[in-house]
């Protein structure tokens, strides 16, 4: 005999476990340290390449220039200049990264957690 | 109205029906548009002008997620640009890494924002995408047409300065560097369209998000009107050679779309809006319910003139 609340349980869980459910899995797959951590890690990584990327254009824009100019400067306060304008680059995308996964991995965890709610709902009507 | 609610009824299920054909085919229209739009402004590498190349890549494309379009549509780009300028790659190229590095990884839901401004600039309703996101979206999604805008802008510098960049051929290989990013960061065209872009995003959301009657309606027609004003303040402020006619009927006609967008996405009665008030042993609630409008598809019947009875006798006396 089919049971349509039954039925109409398990449809919406397949949905959510093919959509949105998928990504929060995985998610929920790691404990909150290890995800937040591993993608600021991936973050800090994407704005060093990025950094990097506009400090050579930076450079090249007036190549001439700065070769000229390469043996007069002092070099070890321009390597201090640059290395403090690639930590506050990278510090501040490490926050926003911070704060967008944070709330990224509460909002999975919470969706999780309606997930599992609803499958001990199937569980319990199997058994009745 | 009500033959409108019927079509847009019969819509819906035709599409649920044949999701699986409707939506690689949406696809597959979506990456031909881009593919040879970009061809057809920049067709400087001719082995990928070709529409057979255009016509393999789309069909790939309706396959693949939706973010693959916008991966083709810029190595499209990228091969186009090789194959006339160096330095031009390289700049571009560089715009579309730091987009992608520092913003677009973090929502890739948001991707095809980024390719769908470039196409709606070149038909010339750039307008509807704020208004869209706004109506749809988040505030963030101004960040996503923002890369939009400034990926077509930095398209648009090199396809205006063709000639400029080619008479430069004797010149030094930085000297054309510093030409092309020189252009690209003093665009201000470029800095007003991205700020009334992102200020109709922002007011969209904010007014559709009130609790008032017709509010999609309000924030549309304001979020329009906002536009054109930034726009045309920016022209007046850094004399910018804003178009006056094609900004006013580019927002009417994204006006238009919006609202077709709106009947599809929010199609509520308000004539018939409820307000209830109860409480709780922690809250007072204040609830304002707005049905939406809908019908149910009339059904055919067919009417069958002669019976079953008599279409069986009728069978059995030309058996016998």
């Amino acid at each position: 005999m089919l049971n349509k609340e039954r039925i109409i349980l398990m449809t919406k869980m397949a949905s959510y476990e093919v959509n949105e459910g998928k990504r929060n899995v995985a998610i929920g797959s790691y404990f909150r340290g290890d995800y937040i951590g591993w993608q600021v890690l991936k973050s800090i990584i994407s704005a060093t390449i990025a950094f990097v990327v506009v400090f050579g254009m930076y450079i090249y824009y007036d190549f001439e220039v700065f070769m000229m100019d390469i043996y007069k400067m002092d070099l070890i306060e321009f390597a201090r200049h640059i290395l403090f304008m690639y930590l506050w680059t990278v510090g501040i995308y490490a926050v926003v990264s911070y704060v967008v996964y944070t709330m990224r991995y509460m909002r999975a965890v919470k969706s999780l957690n309606l997930y599992y709610m609803n499958l001990r709902k199937l569980a319990a009507m199997y058994k009745a | 109205m009500t033959s409108l609610l019927v079509a847009k009824q019969i819509l819906m299920t035709l599409y649920s029906k044949y999701e699986v054909y409707i939506t690689p085919l949406l696809k597959f229209l979506l990456a031909l548009i881009s593919l040879l739009l970009i061809n057809s402004h920049m067709g400087y590498m001719e082995s990928i002008d070709r529409t057979t190349v255009v016509l393999i890549v789309s069909l790939m494309c309706s396959f693949m997620p939706m973010n693959f379009i916008v991966v083709m549509a810029a190595l499209f780009t990228m091969l186009h640009l090789y194959a006339f300028n160096l330095e031009c790659t390289i700049v571009v190229g560089a715009g579309f890494l730091l987009m992608f590095l520092l913003y677009l990884r973090f929502s890739p839901k948001d991707t095809l924002v980024v390719l769908l401004i470039p196409v709606c600039f070149l038909l010339r309703i750039p307008y509807v995408v704020p208004l869209a996101m706004g109506l749809v979206g988040t505030p963030v999604s101004a960040v996503s047409i923002t890369c939009g805008v400034i990926a077509y802008y930095m398209l648009h510098f090199v396809t205006q300065n063709v000639s400029t960049i080619l008479a430069m051929a004797d010149e030094e290989m930085t000297a054309r560097f510093k030409f092309i990013v020189d252009g690209l960061l003093n665009n201000r065209q470029m800095v007003i369209t991205i700020a009334a872009f992102a200020v109709t995003v922002i007011l969209v959301y904010l007014i559709r998000r009130m609790s008032i009657d017709y509010a999609w309606t309000i924030a549309m027609a304001a979020g329009a009107v906002v536009n054109i004003t930034v726009l045309l303040v920016g022209d007046l402020m850094f004399d910018t050679n804003v178009a006056l006619l094609e900004v006013v009927l580019g927002n009417i006609l994204s006006l238009f779309i919006a609202v077709v967008l709106q009947f599809f996405v929010f199609n509520v009665d308000y004539s018939r809006t409820e307000k209830v008030q109860f409480e709780d042993d922690e809250y007072y609630y204040y609830v304002k319910a707005v049905p939406k409008i809908s019908v149910s598809k009339p059904e055919k019947k067919v009417k069958q003139i002669n019976s079953q009875k008599n279409k069986a006798a009728s069978r059995n006396r030309y058996t016998h």
